[in-house]
C-alpha cells in the first residue's frame, strides 16, 4: 500500500507555521533578550561592536523569516484553505475554509482567526523590518542609545505577542481542519 | 552628501522615520481592511486564487514602503525628537491592529 507521510500540502504548512513561523518567535525571543540586556554604557570598544552587528543580523533573521512565513501564508497555504468545493460534496475535508463554516461550534475558526491570521501577520512583519533596519544600520548604537532601544523593545514586544496569538489560532484552525 | 558613520553617531532621523513608517503601515493595514468590511473600498485582488487579501496586503505594504522613503528622505539627517514619534508610532500600531480584529468590525 502506498501511504504517505506528509502531503504536499502539508509540508508547506508545516514549513509555514513550524519552521518559518517557529524560527521567527525563537528569533524575536532572543532578539527580546539580546536588546533587553546587552545595553551599557556609551561604548565603542570591540566587544560592544561586536554585540551590536550580531543583534542587528539576528533582528534581520527574524524580519526575513517572518516575511516568508506571511507570503507562504498568503500565497500557497491560504489558497487551498479557501478553495470552494465542487457541488453536491459532503466530504469538505479537502476544504478546509467550507469544513469550519459548515460545523456552527467552528465557525468562529474561519470568521475570527483566520480573518486575524490573513492580516496581523503583515504588521508584525513590517515592526520587525522596522527593528532590523536599525539593528543593521546603527549597530551597537542600538543597545546604547536609551530611546531606540526602548522603542525596539516595544516594537519587538509587540510583534511577538502578534506572532504568538496568530500562532495560536493557527495551531486551533489546523487542529480541526488541517491542509492534508 | 553622503550619510558618514561620524553623521550616524548624531542623527537618529533615519531609525524614527523606520518606526514610523512601521506604524503608518499597521494602520494602513487595519484602515484598507475596516474599508473592505463596511464596504466602502474593496482591493481588487492580486492573485486570484488568495482572493482579496492579497491586493489589500499588498496595498498595505506599498503604503508602508512609500510612507518609509519619504520619511526616510526627509530625516535620514537630522536628529528628531524621539518621544513623540514614539508615541504617535504606537498609537498607529494599536488603531492598525484593532481595526484588523473582527469584533470591531461589529461595532461600525
Amino acid at each position: 500500500m502506498d501511504t504517505k507521510l506528509f502531503t504536499e500540502r502539508s509540508i508547506w504548512t508545516m514549513l509555514h507555521g513550524i519552521v518559518l513561523g517557529g524560527g521567527a518567535l525563537l528569533g524575536l525571543s532572543a532578539a527580546l533578550f539580546a536588546v533587553g540586556t546587552m545595553h551599557g554604557p556609551d561604548s565603542v570598544d570591540a566587544t560592544a561592536q561586536r554585540q551590536g552587528r550580531n543583534v542587528g543580523w539576528l533582528t534581520a533573521f527574524v524580519a526575513v523569516a517572518l516575511w516568508l512565513t506571511v507570503l507562504v501564508g498568503t500565497y500557497v497555504s491560504f489558497p487551498p484553505y479557501r478553495a470552494t468545493p465542487p457541488e453536491g460534496l459532503t466530504d469538505l475535508a479537502r476544504y478546509p475554509r467550507s469544513l469550519l463554516q459548515s460545523n456552527p461550534g467552528t465557525v468562529w475558526l474561519h470568521s475570527f482567526a483566520m480573518e486575524i491570521k490573513e492580516h496581523v501577520p503583515w504588521i508584525a512583519a513590517m515592526l520587525a523590518t522596522a527593528v532590523a533596519f536599525v539593528g543593521v544600520r546603527y549597530h551597537s548604537r542600538l543597545l546604547n542609545d536609551a530611546s531606540l532601544r526602548r522603542m525596539a523593545m516595544m516594537l519587538l514586544t509587540i510583534c511577538f505577542v502578534l506572532v504568538s496569538f496568530v500562532s495560536l489560532l493557527g495551531v486551533f484552525i489546523n487542529k480541526v481542519a488541517p491542509l492534508e | 552628501m553622503a550619510t558618514t558613520e561620524n553623521d550616524r553617531d548624531v542623527t537618529n532621523g533615519a531609525a524614527l522615520a523606520a518606526f514610523l513608517a512601521a506604524g503608518i503601515g499597521a494602520f494602513a493595514m487595519g484602515l484598507v481592511v475596516i474599508l473592505n468590511e463596511v464596504g466602502l473600498f474593496a482591493v481588487p485582488a492580486l492573485y486570484a486564487p488568495a482572493g482579496g487579501v492579497s491586493g489589500r496586503t499588498t496595498l498595505a505594504a506599498v503604503i508602508w514602503l512609500v510612507g518609509w522613503a519619504v520619511l526616510h528622505h526627509r530625516w535620514k539627517r537630522r536628529r528628531v525628537e524621539p518621544r513623540r514619534v514614539h508615541a504617535v508610532t504606537l498609537a498607529l500600531i494599536l488603531l492598525g491592529v484593532l481595526l484588523t480584529f473582527p469584533p470591531v468590525w461589529g461595532l461600525l
